[in-house]
């Protein structure tokens, strides 16, 4: 063991952190870093512009980008773009550009006009997008209940023959419908705005790779994005979900390789990428590595190596039930027959979503809210979330920020039903993810009495239950509670990855009363079974109560609320606004008074800023927020990488502010500068010397 | 005597006798049953599998694919459950039950156990930061030299999951659309029904073998592209759209093995219908008779469809580690792999875990020169036993040197050639406390067919045989205490 000299290794090993379940590498090579620098060259931008790629590609295609141009952004358009990203070869790519980038091609104005023209109109893009993705739903939703009535017509063979050409046809539709969308979705936003919220630990897929100038990335992205999918689509090796599950993981995941692949480390790389967008618990690693290479953990027999109960093996869910009751206070002893125990708690809520839910229903949620479930009910369950939109301000009948209340769920429960969506269940996160809330019992009970009234489901995600590091407050499991309104539609689950650091155990359970359920989840034991020697090694761990109470514990509780106590103090002494409730790995901050204006549009480029920066924050869009401006910030790491954290923090927001001074200098100078009759070379020029003088103007104003 | 209304009020009340009382018509391939019932003259080619058709009743609580799923879980578990009630133990269970229903190999925990602690100590030599990438860099160079590839296979081309359950459900996840099918020829691994139903809701179209040798074929239970052409040409004239076709390689239950030449014309076949060709080659090294001569699809020059072949591997059997959870596909389409590897979040087994393989799978001086040598030598010394046995006892049975299991004809047991009989003979050898898996369970369509699996300890197999011996031979005593199982339909879902 002490032959693993890498860090990273050591953890991984451990389980510690998550190993790289995607097998990504050949991704990462094939990808990414093979499209030729050189086709950047040949377009010129100005790196002060904000990318809105559509208008990139509409000069590419040597289309005049006049303000009208978006309105014509259609079928035509979009075949043309189609066109040119079927060259799957990136010199040929190349190739294209240069050709369509030269400025022959525009008659009528330079690149950088026809740019800044465009970029002008990217709201315009953002309508179009939308009205796209609703006809997407629209399409989406036939094909489900076209689906469902085929599942029905397959009882008799006779009625099937004349079905085949209908469902080519929605295939087709399907197929066209998600390849508009992708192209849209890649050309708003460099592929982050449309996306279904990134689905991996909280904001993996935030990380954008900012090796490169920010313009030239998103040329080679965007083609990379275009060739991909004109790949995908004119081989039909791949069902259309298959094309989707692609898709989603590309735009979530293939970010977090890069960062993967340039992490800070204090000694070795201070320049990469640091991370306080997952939500993962790095304080402890210290404990939990001594702890698991004690040699009761390295016991082997035949039993851990052959199939075992589906479920989990017995001894792990008896532990589990054991452990339950002691930490959530059932009032009586939880049985194990009702614990599954599955490799994660996305896996866990996926097949959860799946046993409780047909294709196309939906379950509740208020938001902002974890962003993986939504990607977790999407990808197989197919089931989708209703969002219950919760308000920062508050009012009378909001007495804190972002409170849920029950007249919220009726509401929003009562609008899914005029649009037709059958609801199935509510889906609550206790502490809350990312707004680091508590539910008091009494609200708690609300809930409970208001999915029983209109029979759904509850599920409750508690994985950050045993994270509630200040004292004086009290959490409540679900599972402490004397008497149910429910206790046949009420699930619970809970994992390790946070309240024990230990995410690449892969370890999520499920507790609930229904018996019925616990035997339908444990189908998928086969899809999502863990390790026999996994499962023995949680078992020691859980079992070590004494470990757990007077050193795992205290420890962690204490570093988190250092950690806490700083990130707060930084917070409070730069007048950024946030929220904290003494529980769970982050804050909830709001950065709205850096966003002009205050959209997701300048969310998502704040992001990118900080990415420039290296570091990487979830933004609020990922969490379904319906504000822009929140940002939700880890501070479950080490003092040092805090600290540096922080330094590029306040970085970006001095820039933001500066630029933000600049761009209404910029404004103004640009209504002068229209007036006059200069040429390219003078008008950049004066620009040029005005802007100087400007930033030197502000840069004074703001005491810097 | 069993009692079969005994365990009927133990059901949930929620789902009123759907299991039981529909017994033996209820598994999957009921349209087996129908269509034998509609044409009782014609042969039986094919049978689309439709797991919606079997289950009505609605839960409360379930979705109504819930309710499916949980359907798949009370038929496939309970008979294993019962077996789990009352485990044979030499010592402190030695009236238990004998387990020679479920496709383990459970003779060379030793040499695993021996191996282990070494892993540790070879740990760190040459590993480097992500020891993801170093498993699949083994796992290519691992299957090169087993499956004898002509080029060395590529890392790249490798996707790592927890179990080669979960390649089944992704790769019908990401080849099919919902309700579109695979062709599968029969018998075949039962659970494989399920793993692409769960969340593919993918269906299976059964090429139904036959014992009986006719025409131009060589053994029983051939399978001939005539049979897969008409299969599919029924399929087709049923409005089922069939995207692939499933292969186990060395075959379960049968034990038999595809020559290249065979294995060439199915993926010929393949080719020329644009099927996919997912190769199930998990039992290649239980391959423990030399002269059999198995080759890997992978050792194959020159595949007919590169592109649509994809071939899986685990160490559950060839390493008798079915617990570690560890599953490979090998496909040199990258739209695949990336596709399969999307789903890898909720199919990804941990770090450490993935670390040990790595050590496994690169020890190939232990793998060659102790392991598998000792391994087979153990397998052909087990299996030559059973099958002396079931010579003595004048029982006809087909093996051929792979796997761990033997295929029993127990057809002349039945008083009559039905899968009710062939459900109570093997409730008597399960009273007289040896489990087997039946016919039926491999979607087998003559009844009277059972697994026997002789991977285990002699005096567990010599104990097994004899409660066998007991049943044939009518002396079967009924156990003192009536069985405690809940149901008896064991499914062999453990292959």
């Amino acid at each position: 063991m002490d032959l693993l000299c890498d860090l990273d290794e050591l953890l991984i090993f451990f389980g510690l952190q998550m190993p790289d379940l995607h097998n990504e590498a050949k991704i990462r090579d094939s990808t990414i870093l093979k499209i030729p620098l050189k086709f950047t060259e040949s377009v010129t931008l100005s790196s002060l512009e904000p990318c809105d790629s559509t208008c990139m590609i509409a000069q590419w295609l040597g289309l005049k980008a006049t303000p009208d141009y978006e309105s014509g952004l259609d079928i035509d358009l979009l075949e043309r773009l189609s066109f040119s990203a079927g060259s799957s070869q990136p010199d040929e790519a190349h190739m294209s550009i240069q050709s369509r980038s030269n400025p022959s091609d525009i008659p009528h104005m330079s690149d950088g006009q026809v740019w800044d023209q465009a970029f002008r109109n990217h709201s315009i893009h953002t309508c179009l997008m939308e009205m796209v993705l609703s006809l997407q739903q629209a399409v989406a939703d036939h094909i489900t209940q076209l689906a469902t009535r085929h599942q029905q017509q397959d009882l008799v063979p006779e009625e099937q023959g004349h079905n085949q050409p209908i469902w080519g046809q929605e295939a087709l539709l399907g197929r066209l419908m998600f390849q508009m969308v992708n192209h849209l979705q890649f050309g708003a936003t460099g592929g982050q705005k449309f996306q279904p919220p990134c689905p991996s630990e909280d904001s993996k897929g935030d990380v954008r790779s900012r090796e490169q100038a920010q313009v030239s990335k998103q040329i080679y992205k965007i083609f990379y994005q275009l060739t991909n999918f004109e790949d995908t689509s004119i081989n039909y090796v791949l069902s259309n979900r298959g094309v989707e599950t692609s898709a989603l993981y590309h735009g979530s995941f293939q970010d977090y390789n890069t960062y993967q692949g340039n992490k800070y480390h204090e000694d070795k790389n201070t320049s990469g990428f640091i991370n306080l967008g997952t939500s993962e618990n790095k304080l402890c690693t210290d404990l939990l590595t001594e702890r698991l290479s004690r040699s009761d953990m390295n016991y082997i027999d035949d039993d851990l190596l052959q199939y075992s109960d589906w479920r989990g093996q017995p001894f792990l869910r008896e532990e589990v039930a054991q452990f339950l009751t002691y930490y959530c206070k059932a009032p009586a002893p939880l049985d194990p027959e009702n614990v599954v125990v599955l490799n994660g708690c996305s896996s866990v809520f996926s097949a959860l979503a799946t046993v409780l839910c047909d294709p196309g229903e939906a379950f509740l949620v208020p938001t902002p809210t974890y962003s993986d479930f939504v990607f977790s009910a999407h990808l197989y369950a197919k089931v989708d979330l209703v969002p219950v939109d919760l308000e920062s301000q508050v009012s009378d009948a909001n007495t804190h920020p972002f409170q849920l209340t029950v007249d919220k769920l009726e509401q929003a429960l009562l609008n899914a039903k005029l649009e037709g969506k059958k609801v199935r269940g509510l889906v609550l996160i206790n502490p809350q993810n990312p707004l680091g809330h508590i539910y008091s019992q009494d609200s708690l009970m609300e809930y409970l009495e208001f999915a029983k009234k209109h029979s759904l489901h509850v599920i409750i995600d508690e994985i950050y239950m045993l994270s509630v590091f200040d004292e004086s407050i009290t959490f409540r499991s679900v599972l402490s509670m004397e008497s149910l309104p429910d206790p046949n539609k009420t699930h619970m689950i809970w994992g390790t990855s946070k309240d024990f650091g230990i995410s690449g155990f892969r370890f999520g359970t499920l507790y609930t009363h229904n018996k019925e359920v616990a035997l339908a989840m444990s189908s998928f034991g086969y899809l999502h079974g863990i390790s026999g020697i996994t499962q023995y090694k949680l078992h020691r761990l859980l079992q070590d109560r004494e470990w757990i109470d007077n050193v795992y514990l205290p420890t962690n509780h204490s570093r988190l609320q250092e950690a806490h106590r700083f990130i707060t103090n930084e917070l409070k002494s730069s007048k950024i606004p946030f929220l904290s409730h003494g529980s769970g790995l982050y804050v909830w901050i709001s950065l709205r008074k850096y966003l002009d204006p205050c959209t997701f549009e300048e969310e998502l480029l704040l992001h990118c800023r900080f990415l420039d920066k290296k570091l990487i924050l979830s933004c609020g869009k990922t969490f379904m927020c319906k504000e822009p401006g929140w940002f939700r910030l880890v501070f479950a790491a080490t003092p040092l990488l805090l600290k540096h954290a922080m330094q590029r923090f306040y970085t970006v927001l001095v820039e933001q502010e500066q630029d933000w001074v600049v761009k209404q200098l910029e404004d103004a100078i640009n209504q002068e500068v229209e007036d006059l009759p200069a040429s390219d070379a003078s008008q950049s020029y004066s620009r040029e010397v005005i802007l100087t003088s400007g930033l030197e103007g502000c840069c004074s104003d703001l005491g810097l | 005597m069993f009692t079969l209304p005994q365990k009927e009020s133990r059901k949930p009340t929620t789902c009123p006798g759907s299991v039981s009382t529909r017994g033996l018509h209820s598994i999957y391939g009921d349209g087996l049953e129908r269509e034998a019932a509609r044409k009782p003259d014609q042969k039986l080619l094919y049978g689309v599998g439709d797991p919606t058709a079997m289950f009505s009743s609605d839960s409360p609580h379930l979705s109504s694919r819930g309710s499916i799923i949980k359907w798949f879980w009370d038929s496939a578990e309970e008979g294993y459950r019962t077996y789990h009630m009352d485990e044979y133990d030499e010592d402190r269970n030695p009236g238990g039950i004998i387990n020679l229903g479920t496709s383990e190999n459970k003779l060379c925990f030793d040499l695993l156990s021996r191996r282990r602690p070494r892993s540790c100590v070879d740990v760190g030599d040459s590993a480097g930061p992500h020891c993801e990438g170093i498993l699949r860099e083994e796992v290519a160079s691992f299957l090169s030299f087993y499956c004898k590839s002509p080029a060395p296979l590529k890392p790249e081309n490798v996707v790592v999951l927890n179990g080669c359950a979960s390649l089944f459900s992704a790769l019908a996840t990401v080849l099919c659309e919902v309700g579109e099918a695979f062709l599968i020829p029969a018998p075949y691994y039962g659970a494989i029904t399920q793993h692409v139903y769960l969340y593919g809701n993918v269906r299976l179209v059964c090429v139904y073998l036959d014992s009986e040798v006719t025409g131009l074929e060589t053994h029983p239970f051939q399978l001939t592209v005539d049979k897969l052409e008409m299969a599919l040409q029924g399929a087709i004239s049923e409005g089922v759209k069939v995207k692939g076709l499933i292969l186990i390689n060395p075959q379960n239950p049968l034990g038999d093995i595809y020559s290249p030449g065979e294995l060439r014309e199915y993926l010929e076949f393949a080719k020329r219908h644009a099927l996919h060709v997912m190769v199930d080659e998990v039992y290649m090294l239980s391959v423990f008779e030399e002269s059999v001569g198995y080759r890997s699809v992978l050792s194959l020059e020159g595949l007919p469809d590169p592109q649509k072949t994809h071939v899986m591997w685990a160490t559950s059997k060839d390493f008798g580690m079915s617990g570690l959870r560890f599953g490979t596909l090998y496909t040199e389409n990258q739209d695949v792999a990336t596709a399969v590897a999307s789903l890898c979040r909720y199919h990804g087994l941990s770090g450490f875990v993935q670390y040990q393989m790595a050590q496994l799978l690169r020890d190939r001086d232990w793998i060659n020169q102790v392991y598998l040598p000792e391994n087979h030598a153990r397998l052909k010394a087990a299996h030559t036993y059973v099958s002396e046995e079931l010579r003595a006892l004048g029982v006809p049975f087909l093996s051929h040197g792979a796997g761990f299991f033997i295929w029993v004809d127990l057809r002349k047991f039945l008083p009559e050639a039905t899968f009710e009989e062939e459900r109570l003979l093997w409730r008597r050898f399960l009273e007289n406390k040896v489990l087997l898996s039946f016919g039926k369970a491999f979607e087998c369509k003559e009844p009277g067919w059972f697994r026997l699996v002789f991977s285990d300890k002699a005096h567990r197999l010599r104990l097994g045989m004899q409660r066998i011996r007991q049943v044939l031979e009518g002396k079967s005593q009924v156990a003192e205490d009536p069985p405690s199982c809940q149901t008896q339909e064991p499914r062999g879902p453990h292959r």
